[in-house]
């Protein structure tokens, strides 16, 4: 055959392309199949042993407690600039109508802030879930029966928690207790009323009681114990009144053994004071050279003072109320430890740090829970002060909720010896101030209590939810100079907008918002 | 060549003396297209030998003519013409190309068509008309010149425009695929303006067929210059012009600005501001600004031999941006070679290079210029003024931003792009083609922080003090690279042949892969010690200590496609046509199994060429007439991400105990395991024809186009944040009208033409999904997607004035909060009060009319063309007024605010506590109509008289031109074109880089 010939050749053309064709299809499925570059999926990670296998889940949801969505910008404004403790702080129009609203009611269902907040703790429970659902059905995970247990129950803590949150925040919640096999079928779940979820809550956090440890190696430090549950579950029975069982919880705490009033007042909001055996629970957070912001949380930035240079420690906002700055007894320390004053030509105002704070700052108040230690700011070269931890739950807290459960109870003795207790650390040796209460009258004790509560726990983000459980939301608020606040609505915040459009009506707004 | 021509025509020419009665007739001949001179063209006497030809300059005189005879003239490649001479002494002639517009091929894929032959809608437009304009990116010319193409432009040095072809027909990625020469590309932007020969826009389901999963979406084929037959050219094309912002925003001066914070203040009962430092009254759009530079400029040689045609071109671009320091560069070389081996083999080769260099600008430096308070000076020196303290904290000073950032990046850009390929002939009617095509990408990138500068803090009050604005900041470099790889082979077999002069018959079949990866590495370092200096040749990360503190990164991606295809053109007596299509194609983003990893795809298209049939000879007036339809079903993945089917673990969420930090991980999102690609599928009718010898052209085209299974992102409500299930889900429709027209024409020596288009196109969605009760919104629930109304329409309250009284409050619906001075909003329920179920249509961003018109005229030298453009019925969200984070310097609208009854219905009070004035209302938008005056350009050619061919100069054009001279438009930012990238969340400006007039002079030179 004559390769050369016109006829010959033509045909050979033909069948070479024919066999290049056959050859590159019959490799098709090699060619076409691609793994992902550079990222696991959840089939081939490699999950690590030992003790903590579902610690890759169950730190996503701690992970997700530092979230701009969960406690920052939006916890702030809706805990604490609600309340009668703060003002809205920063500039006059700073923050806008949004910021404004959180001060003067009513919130509008479109303020971003609230879906903020929903959208945060949406996650953190979609987070807990995830672990919940990896725990029970991941049989790639080799794990003991008692581990399972335990990371179920750290999961339940934080999913307990952030109900509790939300049902506080809103009310009326929609109820996602799992992960769904069909997302798109069951992605419009319509809201559950408070009571259903507070049985959630209470599940939840009994299961967390029962099985987490008590406490954690210095490694783990801050992660959900026993006592933390034992603890939240006490407030949650306290806000519904049930008083024995939030005397048994707040019981469990205080006879673990675990903690004891022996902190110092003023150490205890400092970054010393952070995991001592005052601290119940905190949200940790870190800061390094390398890492400024990225293991921190923008809770201290929010509301740092807003100078200019070495002053601008932040954003300015929630500053102490003038009602809470009169709500203190003469000569309590707690106000100082609690209130950051700015400077007037007459009286310096001065830092725990012994700094003299400049004339002429934008607000006279700043919250001094939240100011960093000036060497730390230095030594991560940043002013905004993202490694502040978050004192969600601490032992004086236990202490006042047992109290006041008691005094419900008519335990007075009880309420008062625990009464006294908190009392004792603020009087840091001085016994000229903050006489011992001893009244056994149920309805003075009351007082005592809730005065105590309120100068103790400043700042502290109980307050507006204490008013409400109270039942004094509106007295206190309009004395504060929060006239519009109206009880048939703003106890609990619109459901935001965005969310109800999203679920095109299934999730329906809440009373008398429109 | 022309004088060589010239010179063998001269040889046959031969002059015959005539009686007196007979006169003398001279003229020029030119090109009709361009008014070209056309040099030895035969001018001959009917029904004799007797002629002459055209000289140097294209002019003739022929004596002894008799005055009752008539002139042929013609060219070789040009249709001749008859003159009558009907005793004139001067007979000009423009010849115009014997390749009627009808007979012109027009690229499609894998293939070629003759325009005549089509039955999808695709356009071409020149090299020409791209080059013409001084516009870095080819792309941004395409505005306005094709019907149903929408390009939204942006000013920014180097920005790649948005397109959009007929409308929106996805909530997902919704560019068009560009085939460069065949090769698949995400954009063009590595092409210079002068290197394209046409640009053909394919538009319609049949045409797109053919591209499977990546053509959903419509395709731009780009077809770059290859050498020009028959002689040896070099070519020289430069423009450069200034860029002018042709608006500022209107924002108040330091007195408007103290009088609407005075005002703002006493609304809100807060103590007066204390201004007693703040004198100064900065323009601060004035100091950010600049008249820009923008220049391209494109050199190239070809040669055309019988055995080889050679190409080689170079260019460079520059475009410096209207804010200051913004600067893009770009270098092109570009080289293009066949080589026939035999008449039947011929194989070749391309390669492009293209390297660019890129300035940033500061982040946001638009709003803040907008925003910052007018009553704070500059600089002293090298230190700036801060903010008063309202807005210190949220806006810094923009002239210290920009002089802060100026000359912090080292960006830069390299591009190889390079095709082989061997054609062979055989047995008459077959042609086999392989063509291997790659692109390679290198980005690298280096970056700088410096020191914050000094600020002045003048305060309120006291004196004013001197400061950092963060006095911890330490110097800092980064680095990055990345590259992208794409692999692409094509095979085609092509089978042509014409059968008993009747059935012509083309039909094509191919094997085509495409791979592509991309791989990136980042790191940054910080000298906690040492101040780096402010020098790019110390900006590497070795600079700096290990020690110090660090971060890295790095990430990469593969994705494969292969496909089969074949098509077959049929037409029967070049009358009736049928055009099928077919492509089998798989992709390695979609999971392994024949039902979810491979998808096939087709078209078919008819056509009917009327005005062959025998009962059309007697209409003269009507030269071609065709009736076209075609469906097709084309798949949509393009930017899909990799492996879809595989959501990856997220690791970046860290859990913190104590100080310790420790990693965790979780899905990115739920995918349906039937995840697949989107379907687009349409029908086109249309009718084309050409009338008035061929004067007039018009082309109607209907389509009605829908895309289903749209790839949706459904956050989950109520579950879960940022937690998504990714599933296919969803109708969107585009249905409209578009029109092309044109005409063309000479008297005498002036020639001109006028082609205008428009489109309409209305979208809807027709399903966001069946079992499924959500909404898709964006920008923040300004935008909505929802079932019946077109994609991502504007969504809010609608103004109808101002409350005036107390008393007036009480005729109308109001918020339980509502007070004299905020905006009414209309009852849209009609239930007495305004709640969010008032919440209504407001209109879309999308623009439903784009429309173009092109008008050019030439006489003898002279040409003139002028472009105009426009889309209306769209509005647009003037997002930059809605921002209430701070205490912001007030636009003018602001002065007209409501001051007490009767004083304005339009602008609310001056009080920013007001929220329901910040809901999102028509108040915030403006129509986003426009008409403008795109390109104007006059230019003059040289012919080749004496002088220029002493130095080899064949042609020589000089231009000047003016784009966007001028735009009328009611909105009140620097552009009518905001973004349209984002399906779900467009048509907000919010700090919109000014797209600026440009003033260009420009040469065109031919040796």
């Amino acid at each position: 055959m004559n390769l050369f010939n016109k006829k010959y050749r033509n045909y050979g053309i033909m069948v070479l392309f024919i066999a290049a064709v056959s050859t590159f299809a019959g490799c098709k499925d090699d060619f076409l199949d691609r793994e992902l570059q550079g990222q696991y999926t959840l089939d081939n990670y490699p999950y690590p042993g030992g003790s903590g296998p579902y610690d890759q889940f169950l730190f996503g949801a701690y992970s997700s407690l530092r979230d701009f969505g969960v406690h920052s910008f939006a916890f702030i404004l809706t805990t604490s600039v609600r309340s009668d403790d703060a003002d809205k702080g920063s500039t006059a129009a700073d923050g806008g109508a949004n910021a404004i609203d959180m001060d003067n009611f009513p919130v509008q269902p479109s303020n971003g802030h609230v879906n903020t907040i929903w959208n945060g703790y949406y996650n953190l429970i979609n987070k807990t879930n995830i672990a919940l659902d990896q725990i029970a059905n991941n049989e790639e995970i080799p794990a003991a029966p008692e581990v399972k247990i335990q990371a179920e129950a750290e999961a339940k803590f934080i999913r307990g928690y952030a109900y509790f949150m939300l049902v506080r925040l809103f009310g009326r919640v929609p109820l996602i207790d799992r992960v769904f096999e069909d997302p798109a079928a069951q992605a419009n779940v319509p809201q559950s009323t408070p009571e259903q979820v507070y049985a959630l809550i209470e599940e939840d956090l009994r299961f967390a009681a029962a099985n987490l440890p008590p406490s954690w190696s210095p490694q783990f430090v801050g992660r959900a114990t026993s006592g933390a549950a034992n603890g939240l579950l006490a407030k949650v029975y306290l806000t519904q009144k049930k008083w024995s069982q939030a005397l048994g919880a707040a019981n469990m705490v205080i006879m673990s053994g675990q903690y004891d009033i022996t902190t110092p007042y003023d150490k205890i909001f400092r970054e010393d004071g952070e995991n001592t055996s005052e601290s119940v629970f905190e949200v940790q957070a870190t800061a390094s050279r390398q890492f400024p912001t990225a293991n921190g949380v923008q809770y201290a930035p929010i509301q740092g003072i807003r100078g200019s240079g070495q002053w601008n420690l932040g954003w300015g906002f929630n500053i102490p109320s003038l009602a809470l700055e009169a709500a203190y007894e003469a000569g309590d320390p707690r106000r100082q430890r609690t209130i950051l004053y700015t400077s007037t030509p007459t009286t310096p105002g001065v830092t725990i740090y012994g700094e003299v704070t400049p004339v002429g700052l934008p607000n006279p108040r700043y919250n001094n829970k939240v100011y960093t230690n000036p060497a730390i700011r230095n030594t991560v070269g940043s002013q905004g002060g993202w490694w502040m931890n978050i004192r969600i739950l601490r032992y004086a807290d236990v202490l006042l909720m047992y109290a006041e459960a008691a005094n419900e109870l008519g335990m007075t003795e009880e309420a008062l010896e625990k009464l006294e207790m908190v009392r004792n650390r603020a009087r840091a040796g001085n016994n000229a101030i903050l006489p011992p209460v001893t009244t056994t009258n149920q309805a003075e004790l009351r007082q005592a209590i809730r005065h105590e509560r309120r100068v103790e726990m400043g700042m502290e983000h109980d307050r507006f939810f204490d008013l409400v459980r109270w039942g004094i939301a509106e007295e206190a608020l309009h004395a504060a100079g929060k006239t519009n606040f109206n009880p048939a609505r703003d106890v609990v915040l619109p459901i935001p907008q965005q969310q109800i459009d999203l679920s095109k009506g299934v999730l329906t707004q809440n009373p008398n918002y429109n | 060549m022309k004088n060589y021509l010239l010179l063998v025509l001269c040889l046959f020419s031969f002059h015959v003396l005539f009686a007196q009665e007979n006169i003398t007739v001279r003229g020029k001949v030119t090109d009709a297209s361009d008014g070209q001179p056309l040099i030895g063209a035969g001018v001959q006497i009917k029904g004799t030998t007797q002629g002459t030809v055209t000289d140097i300059d294209g002019n003739y005189e022929l004596q002894n003519v008799p005055p009752n005879a008539t002139l042929v003239i013609s060219y070789v490649g040009y249709s001749d013409q008859e003159h009558p001479v009907n005793n004139r002494a001067v007979i000009n002639a423009q010849l115009g190309s014997a390749i009627s517009e009808l007979e012109q091929v027009v690229v499609v894929g894998y293939g070629t068509q003759r325009k005549r032959d089509l039955t999808g809608s695709i356009s071409s437009v020149s090299g020409q008309e791209i080059a013409q304009q001084p516009n870095v990116n080819p792309v941004s010319s395409l505005q306005g010149k094709v019907a149903g193409l929408t390009v939204v432009n942006s000013g920014r040095a180097g920005a790649s425009p948005t397109v959009r072809i007929r409308g929106v027909n996805s909530t997902n990625n919704t560019d068009p695929l560009y085939v460069v020469d065949g090769i698949f590309q995400n954009n063009i932007d590595y092409l210079n303006p002068g290197d394209i020969e046409s640009i053909e826009v394919l538009r319609d389901p049949s045409s797109i067929a053919i591209f499977g999963l990546q053509g959903g979406n419509g395709v731009i084929i780009v077809t770059t210059k290859r050498a020009a037959k028959g002689e040896t050219r070099v070519n020289f094309q430069s423009n450069v012009g200034v860029q002018r912002v042709q608006k500022k925003i209107d924002v108040v001066d330091a007195a408007g600005f103290r009088q609407l914070y005075n005002e703002q203040l006493a609304n809100l009962n807060a103590a007066p501001f204390d201004y007693t430092n703040y004198n100064a009254n900065t323009d601060w759009q004035d100091l950010i600004f600049q008249n820009a530079l923008i220049t391209n400029n494109n050199l190239s040689i070809s040669n055309s031999g019988e055995k080889t045609t050679t190409l080689v071109s170079i260019g460079y671009n520059e475009q410096e941006g209207v804010i200051k320091y913004d600067n893009y560069k770009k270098y092109i070389a570009r080289l293009n070679q066949e080589i026939r081996i035999t008449d039947n083999i011929k194989v070749g080769a391309d390669l492009t290079g293209f390297h660019f260099r890129q300035q940033g600008i500061a982040g946001g430096i638009l709003n803040n210029a907008l925003w910052a308070a007018p009553i704070v000076p500059v600089q002293e020196g090298d230190r700036y003024y801060s903010m008063p303290s309202f807005q210190r904290a949220q806006v810094g000073n923009p002239v210290a931003n920009i002089n802060r950032t100026r000359g912090n990046t080292v960006d830069q850009g390299y591009r190889v792009v390079g095709s082989l390929f061997g054609e062979v002939k055989f047995l008459e009617n077959f042609t086999a083609r392989s063509t291997v095509y790659t692109s390679l990408g290198f980005n690298t990138f280096r970056g700088y922080t410096p020191l914050p500068f000094t600020v002045i803090n003048l305060g309120e009050g006291g004196a004013p003090t001197e400061d950092f604005f963060n006095p911890l900041s330490r110097t800092s470099v980064s680095q990055s690279q990345s590259q992208g790889r794409r692999f692409q082979q094509d095979h085609t077999l092509t089978y042509n042949k014409t059968f008993a002069d009747k059935h012509s018959v083309t039909a094509l079949a191919g094997f085509t892969t495409l791979f592509t990866a991309t791989s990136n590495v980042s790191g940054s370092r910080t000298d906690t010690t040492l101040v780096i200096p402010r020098d790019p040749n110390f900006w590497y990360l070795g600079i700096v200590d290990e020690s110090m503190p660090m971060s890295t990164g790095g990430g990469g991606s593969e994705i494969a496609f292969m496909s089969f295809l074949g098509r077959i053109n049929y037409a029967f007596n070049n009358k009736y046509l049928v055009n099928l299509s077919f492509r089998r194609d798989g992709s390695s983003i979609f999971a392994p199994g024949s039902d979810t990893r491979w998808g096939d795809f087709g078209s078919v298209g008819l056509g009917w060429v009327v005005s062959d049939e025998s009962f059309f000879e007697g209409v003269t007036a009507l030269d071609f007439l065709k009736l076209r339809g075609a469906w097709g079903e084309v798949g949509s993945a393009l930017g899909f991400p990799a492996n879809l089917y595989q959501p990856g673990a997220v690791i970046a969420n860290r859990a913190i105990f104590g100080n310790n930090v420790n990693a965790s991980v979780g899905p990115a999102y739920v995918p349906d395991p039937n995840l697949h690609w989107e379907v687009v599928r349409g029908i086109d009718l249309g009718l084309d024809l050409r009338a008035i010898d061929s004067k007039l052209s018009a082309e109607f085209t209907l389509y009605d186009r829908t895309t289903k299974d749209i790839l949706t992102r459904v956050t989950l409500p109520g579950t879960a944040g940022d937690y998504e299930f990714r599933t296919n889900l969803g109708n969107i429709s585009n249905r409209g009208i578009e029109v092309a027209l044109g005409w063309t024409d000479q008297i005498g020596d002036f020639n001109y033409s006028f082609s205008p288009n428009f489109s309409y196109n209305k979208n809807n969605v027709e399903s966001i999904g069946p079992n499924l009760e959500f909404q898709i919104v964006g920008n923040g629930g300004v935008n909505l997607t929802e079932t019946g109304q077109s994609i991502g329409y504007f969504y809010g309250y609608r103004q109808t004035g101002i409350y005036q009284t107390t008393a007036d409050m009480d005729r109308v619906a109001t918020f339980p909060n509502s007070l004299p001075g905020d905006i009414a909003f209309e009852d849209v329920n009609g239930d007495g009060i305004l709640s969010p179920a008032d919440r209504t249509f407001l209109g879309t961003p999308f623009p439903k009319w784009n429309f173009g018109g092109n008008f050019t005229m030439g006489y003898k030298g002279f040409d003139a063309s002028v472009d105009v453009q426009g889309v209306a019925g769209n509005e647009i969200y003037v997002e930059r007024r809605n921002a209430t984070f701070a205490v912001l310097n007030y636009e003018a609208n602001r002065l007209n605010a409501w001051r007490g009854p009767g004083t304005s219905n339009v602008e609310p009070i001056l009080d920013n506590t007001r929220g329901n004035n910040f809901l999102f209302s028509s108040y915030f938008l403006e129509p986003g109509d426009y008409f403008r005056f795109r390109n104007i350009q006059i230019g003059y050619t040289f012919g080749a008289m004496e002088n220029l061919s002493k130095i080899g100069l064949k042609k020589l054009r000089l231009s000047l031109s003016g784009q966007n001279v001028a735009t009328f438009s009611r909105t009140s930012g620097y552009t009518p074109e905001a973004p349209l990238s984002n399906p779900i969340a467009s048509g907000a400006d919010n700090g919109l880089y000014p797209v600026p007039a440009t003033y260009s002079i420009g040469v065109s030179a031919t040796f």
